[in-house]
């Protein structure tokens, strides 16, 4: 309405124009809506297959397989399953820091020792394990400008089981130019890591695995065989169509998180006042975390090219803050093709428990309460480049192709570094690739 | 007015689409197949005009389920915005006397674009004008209405009175909406979505005159129409076949308005059927017809009807909008 006012107004100065661009739109208002209700995919499914790699230098690499299939009823009714497989090899950091000296850990399961190189980080090259996830969702119209969404998810990997159900309203207003939207999910998952789930700060036993004694002194570092956590998210959402070129949304988030939160196969240095490793502890983390974040998407229609733009600010009781930039601009070329170039930007802040290692003299006089020195919990900054081709192919079928590259940097919160320690790298940067296939038919 | 020669084989398609008349007579809906050398064209009737859909395809089958799905889209169409049927959506806001009626999104966004036409006529075109057919008789005659006939109607008349929103209209008592101004025009866009959704091949759908294309045809040709016109006929009667209007079009529509058959002639003076709504009373000096080449249908026959109701102005109007058109007077 809006427009025709517009037009109104301008009627007099510039009418010439005026007609043809007024009947151009008005015809895409007029088309834009009812075409999509009335695509003869109707009954039929449509699927999307992706193949990932994901690699980083020396340590994970992992390949995920994902099949889509999605079929949309007559009366707008969609059912969408999603099957994802993933496989990780490779290895991750245990946590311990570097030492001039060769450094011996025995494995989370208890089952062997490995040995690490001076001046190496610490990983624990066992890391592998296969993933399976299967998500259900059924979306319906439920009134004039209501639709409901409910879907069940499961995972399964060797020593982790997840099971989750969520529910979503949209509600659409304003001549569907203004969603909003509500949403629940709750999550229950259960962890059995082999070799049970380590007592909190107790030291990594390290001798002669095969001693008659070895099996009842791992025990003792051991507080039971498996733990479990749940996860409650709230959503709030708010779409808004600015115009024919722009749609913006935005997105509130709560999440508690309550239970085991700790990573089994994760410790920490012991280091004494010249830095050199007397212990390793096993981690401990707070049993709830609340996080909080916010959420803007935009995306511009120019003539032919998308710009899509989105920031998220995510902030939680373990005083872990991030900021997050995500764009992509997507340029169509001849024959149905198109080039995406991807930039992410990620900037986070340390959980409060986080250090790199602890030290022996303040450890022994008092122990924290919490601590571990994941580098996924600890201040860093992330970047993604990377392109993505996309074409169409017989049947309108579409293949597209995506590279990326991933560099992780984490950074120096502050903590003070003894002099052995000064020579090593405890902030190791991750550079990764990933690489995608998708196929949609 | 637009014919395209057929040439070949034809047989008659099966299963027709049988639609059921509010008398209990079944009209039987039936699709003609032709084969010509690297198409198909697909003939049936809707809207009371010969319709075609020409594909570029040596595949049968897929020129069978397009023409299917193109012809059940238009009856579709047809049975929802016919005023002549009682059972379309059409007669049951007709038929409300002043009460809402529940509308679709389909409807509402007709109704928009009416409305949008409304305002850039400055009220001339108006989907509520259909009552004057009470008054006017376009027979060919010399029998025009009296002032009081045509006042009468107009008293039914006005866009600015008809109240909706997403979900509903109402329609003061007497008033009726008529969509036969955009309908036709709409069901071509309308099946050429269908089309391009269908396949890539080249597809022109021409219902009665008013026409679109996907994509040129093969090796980049245009597509060549014909357009006829019994004023161009009439005048040149010794040679009328080659005074027919060829066009060529590569993609995108064309739609013609004109007074065709439909005028009357009084005293010398020619009565167009172009009635300005604000009036009641035809548009004078009109071309007798002018198409319009857009990119969509629904647009170039608005912009068609749009240049008659500015009389002797009509083909200034299109030149000034940079509207590519052929005005035949």
């Amino acid at each position: 309405m809006q427009l025709t006012t517009n037009k109104k107004q301008n009627k007099k100065t510039e009418q010439k124009i005026n007609i043809k661009a007024a009947l151009t739109l008005a015809t895409t208002a007029l088309f834009g809506g009812v075409a999509q209700a009335d695509t003869p995919e109707e009954d039929s499914w449509e699927f999307d297959t992706a193949f990932l790699l994901y690699s980083e230098v020396d340590r994970v690499s992992a390949g995920e397989a994902i099949l889509n299939a999605k079929k949309t009823f007559s009366d707008e009714e969609v059912l969408n399953l999603k099957l994802t497989i993933d496989a990780l090899t490779g290895a991750s950091a245990n946590g311990a820091v570097a030492q001039p000296n060769v450094q011996t850990f025995t494995r989370p399961s208890g089952n062997g020792q490995y040995d690490v190189v001076a001046g190496d980080t610490p990983l624990d090259d066992t890391f592998h394990d296969t993933r399976v996830q299967l998500n259900a969702q059924w979306t319906q119209p439920i009134a004039t400008d209501y639709s409901a969404s409910a879907g069940v998810h499961i995972s399964k990997e060797y020593d982790y089981l997840s099971i989750g159900i969520n529910g979503n309203l949209g509600i659409d207003f304003n001549q569907k130019n203004t969603t909003f939207s509500i949403g629940a999910s709750y999550f229950q998952d259960t962890f059995t890591p082999e070799g049970g789930i380590p007592k909190p700060f107790a030291s990594m036993l390290i001798g002669d695995s095969s001693s008659p004694s070895w099996d009842d002194d791992f025990a003792q570092t051991r507080i039971g065989t498996e733990d479990d956590k749940t996860t409650t998210d709230m959503l709030l959402g708010f779409t808004q169509v600015i115009n024919r070129r722009m749609i913006i949304q935005f997105n509130y988030s709560y999440s508690m998180v309550d239970g085991y939160l700790t990573d089994p196969f994760k410790i920490l240095s012991i280091v004494n006042n010249e830095g050199l490793a007397q212990d390793y502890v096993y981690e401990q983390r707070p049993d709830q975390r609340i996080k909080q974040s916010a959420y803007v998407q935009s995306m511009y229609h120019f003539d032919t090219t998308v710009l899509d733009i989105s920031y998220r600010y995510m902030w939680d009781d373990w005083d872990i803050e991030s900021h997050t930039i995500d764009s992509r601009f997507r340029i169509p070329l001849d024959g149905g093709s198109y080039i995406q170039p991807h930039f992410r930007y990620y900037q986070q802040s340390a959980a409060d428990f986080y250090a790199p290692y602890l030290m022996q003299s303040k450890f022994e006089l008092q122990r924290p309460e919490f601590a571990s020195a994941d580098y996924r919990i600890g201040e860093m900054t992330a970047y993604t480049l990377g392109l993505k081709y996309g074409m169409t192919v017989n049947n309108g079928h579409e293949l597209s192709f995506r590279l990326e590259y991933y560099h992780q940097a984490p950074s120096d919160a502050g903590f003070e570094a003894p002099s052995v320690l000064t020579n090593e790298d405890l902030y190791p940067a991750i550079d990764a690739i990933i690489a995608q296939v998708t196929y949609s038919f | 007015m637009v014919l395209i020669a057929l040439v070949g084989i034809s047989k008659i398609l099966k299963e027709p689409n049988l639609n059921k008349q509010p008398n209990g007579k079944i009209n039987k809906r039936k699709l003609t197949l032709t084969t010509r050398e690297d198409s198909y064209c697909i003939c049936f009737n809707a809207m009371a005009s010969p319709c075609e859909v020409l594909i570029e395809t040596e595949s049968e089958t897929l020129a069978e389920q397009l023409g299917k799905a193109v012809a059940n889209e238009v009856w579709r169409i047809e049975d929802k915005y016919s005023r002549y049927s009682s059972l379309s959506a059409c007669s049951k806001i007709n038929s409300s006397q002043g009460k809402p009626v529940a509308i679709d999104q389909e409807t509402f966004l007709l109704l928009n674009f009416a409305e949008l036409c409304f305002v850039l006529s400055c009220g001339v075109f108006d989907i509520t004008s259909g009552v004057l057919r009470n008054a006017w008789r376009f027979d060919g005659s010399d029998n025009l209405p009296n002032k009081n006939q045509v006042n009468v109607c107009m008293t039914h008349i006005g866009w600015r009175r008809v109240v909706y929103d997403q979900d509903h209209i109402t329609l003061d008592e007497g008033m009726e909406l008529d969509f036969g101004g955009i309908g036709k025009e709409y069901a071509v866009d309308k099946a050429i979505i269908i089309a391009k959704n269908f396949t890539t091949r080249p597809v022109l759908v021409n219902l009665g005159g008013d026409l679109s294309a996907t994509s040129p045809r093969k090796n980049n040709q245009a597509w060549q129409v014909g357009i006829e016109h019994p004023g161009l006929v009439k005048k040149d009667s010794n040679k009328s076949s080659d005074k027919r209007l060829i066009v060529s079009l590569m993609k995108g529509a064309l739609a013609t308005s004109g007074d065709a058959n439909r005028f009357l002639l009084k005293d010398g003076k020619r009565y167009s059927h172009i009635l300005n709504a604000q009036t009641g009373w035809p548009v004078e000096n009109t071309p007798h017809s002018i198409t319009v080449v857009a990119p969509q249908c629904i647009q170039a026959g608005i912009l068609a009807t749009l240049a008659l109701m500015q009389g002797s102005d009509a083909e200034a109007f299109l030149t000034e909008q940079g509207v590519k058109h052929w005005a035949i007077r």
